[in-house]
């Protein structure tokens, strides 16, 4: 349980405010690629900001305000014709980079990229997707960094053939072996949870202690302030920023990345396109419909009677703590520990821009940005005595046979 | 039916409210959101018969307990397999290590109900706002 005041100062993003000032330190994913296709200006809302991207006379894209009528609801994205940019308003620089377009709206100069498995995949391996929770970031945010949740939120009480799991999360088999993934959150609820500090945030490690002496290892991390990297599948990760467009709402905003083969960027966006309408990336299934909640399908199929997509489990989940999670009422466990370690440092963030030391933010200065690869996200079965080099070893043996430059 | 509590609860000065009808309730999954002033419950009948109107968000992350699983004889949330009885008391937190107590610690508010002649009533206090 936390005060009212600590829930508003680490939720909280608009112009101006705590949580909002960290989060202006870094990029931001502003818009994706496919949204460009059309008519310029382009409206983004981010931040509690309302803007519009543009591009400049030499090409450059940039992020401008716009005016915008009394009453818009937040995640409104008008029509090129419709948008009227505020001559007297801000102005972001925008950097297009692997099907998205990221923007950075704080002080002095934007901070280099690192060299994430994501940002350094040649284009032909990564796909960029969004899509629209009504909810704050921060809770969104936790979600990803709740290692436990999986066993449960998204258990299938029975397993699809692996085969059928091409672009879906925990549809693979896990690690070498032939037992579906979902069946390995399935029969081991309880994973011990390790948490270390890095450069770039958070390593999360999930230890599931299996029969046989084995240990099935989920590494996942957070990446300062607003993302995760996980693995979605042995080919595939996920880098997902949960980014504010105002304190009520937020994108997941996701950058799938290959390592091996190209990924099928048709298929991948057919797969989400099915499920969101556009222009604003709306979820179809949504609270209004009750997430087309099945009592039948929840005896018998799924754990939340919700259909077999992830995604729609995350999304009841954290829009249906309200708006901004009341954080008075909560009673975190030892499952909580990364959530727990996120907020400590968000927290320290905070404090160290507060007494102008910005440069003590993670990939702020303290450590060469460039420098910071991977990170390491993988699943892996292992014998239990040496599960970190098992693990460490999956990881590079995956990097070792990729086409694209992937060493760590 | 009338529980303990609420006999206990008669003493404070306060009234039973109507909240639903029995054949509502049972016409399919027995739960069903009920709303008291500003305070969001859910009521459900679990396995005995009894019936539990107690918070809706779970305590431990705040997940909407409506879309709870009906099963072991109680209301278990989704979102980590936290299992609560009809008083609202934690029995259960699956995904905490094995001989953890923490769940003899967490209890969600509970309201006293009772049930008579199809009708599902509330007990609310004068005092709360929950009128």
């Amino acid at each position: 349980m936390i005060s009212q005041a600590l829930n508003d100062q680490i939720t909280r993003i608009g112009p101006n405010t705590d949580a909002g000032n960290v989060l202006r330190q870094y990029w931001q994913p502003a818009a994706l690629s496919d949204e460009l296709a059309g008519e310029f200006p382009v409206a983004v809302n981010l931040l509690g900001e309302r803007l519009a991207l543009v591009r400049s006379g030499d090409g450059a894209l940039q992020l401008k305000t716009r005016i915008v009528p009394q009453g818009e609801p937040a995640a409104h994205c008008p029509a090129a014709q419709e948008i009227t940019l505020d001559p007297d308003g801000a102005t972001y620089p925008a950097h297009e980079i692997k099907g998205a377009v990221f923007a950075y709206m704080g002080p002095g100069d934007p901070p280099e990229f690192p060299n994430f498995d994501c940002f350094r995949a040649p284009d032909s391996h990564v796909f960029a997707f969004k899509g629209l929770w009504r909810c704050n970031w921060l809770q969104a945010l936790e979600i990803g960094i709740d290692p436990a949740h999986a066993s449960f939120l998204h258990r299938f009480l029975e397993d699809e053939d692996p085969s059928d799991g091409y672009g879906k999360q925990f549809r693979d088999k896990a690690a070498h072996t032939d037992m579906p993934m979902t069946q390995v959150l399935r029969d081991y609820p309880r994973p011990e949870i390790q948490v270390d500090e890095t450069d770039y945030g958070l390593k999360i490690t999930a230890l599931r202690h299996m029969e046989n002496d084995l240990t099935h290892v989920r590494v996942t991390n957070q990446i300062f302030p607003e993302a995760i990297c996980i693995p979605m599948s042995r080919e595939m990760t996920i880098t997902q920023w949960h980014v504010p467009i105002d304190d009520e709402n937020c994108y997941w905003f996701t950058i799938f990345t290959s390592f091996n083969n190209p990924v099928n960027k048709d298929l991948m966006r057919d797969q989400r396109l099915k499920e969101h309408r556009l222009p604003d990336y709306a979820p179809l299934k949504n609270r209004e419909n009750n997430y087309h909640y099945d009592p039948a399908e929840q005896e018998t199929l799924t754990y939340t009677g919700m259909g077999l997509d992830i995604n729609v489990h995350d999304q009841w989940a954290v829009e249906g703590m309200g708006a901004i999670q009341d954080r008075r009422q909560e009673h975190l466990g030892r499952s909580d520990v990364a959530i727990i370690r996120y907020r400590r440092m968000l927290r320290k963030a905070i404090a160290d821009l507060a007494a102008a030391r910005p440069e003590e933010l993670p990939m702020q200065g303290r450590a060469d940005v460039s420098a910071i690869r991977g990170p390491l996200s993988n699943d892996a079965i292992a014998p239990t005595e040496n599960w970190q080099s098992a693990s460490h070893a999956a990881d590079t043996a995956r990097r070792a046979e990729c086409p694209w430059d992937a060493s760590v | 039916m009338t529980t303990p509590q609420a006999t206990a609860h008669n003493k404070v000065e306060g009234h039973w409210k109507v909240i639903a009808q029995s054949k509502t309730l049972d016409a399919g999954r027995p739960l069903l959101p009920i709303t008291l002033g500003n305070d969001r419950f859910v009521l459900f009948r679990d396995e005995e018969g009894g019936l539990g109107l107690i918070g809706r968000n779970c305590p431990h992350r705040g997940a909407d307990l409506c879309f709870g699983r009906l099963e072991d004889n109680g209301l278990r949330c989704p979102f980590h397999g936290w299992h609560f009885d009809r008083t609202g008391q934690c029995v259960e937190q699956p995904a905490e290590p094995e001989g953890s107590k923490m769940y003899t610690q967490i209890k969600v508010p509970m309201v006293p109900v009772k049930e008579e002649n199809g009708v599902i009533s509330a007990w609310c206090e004068t005092t709360g706002d929950k009128t």
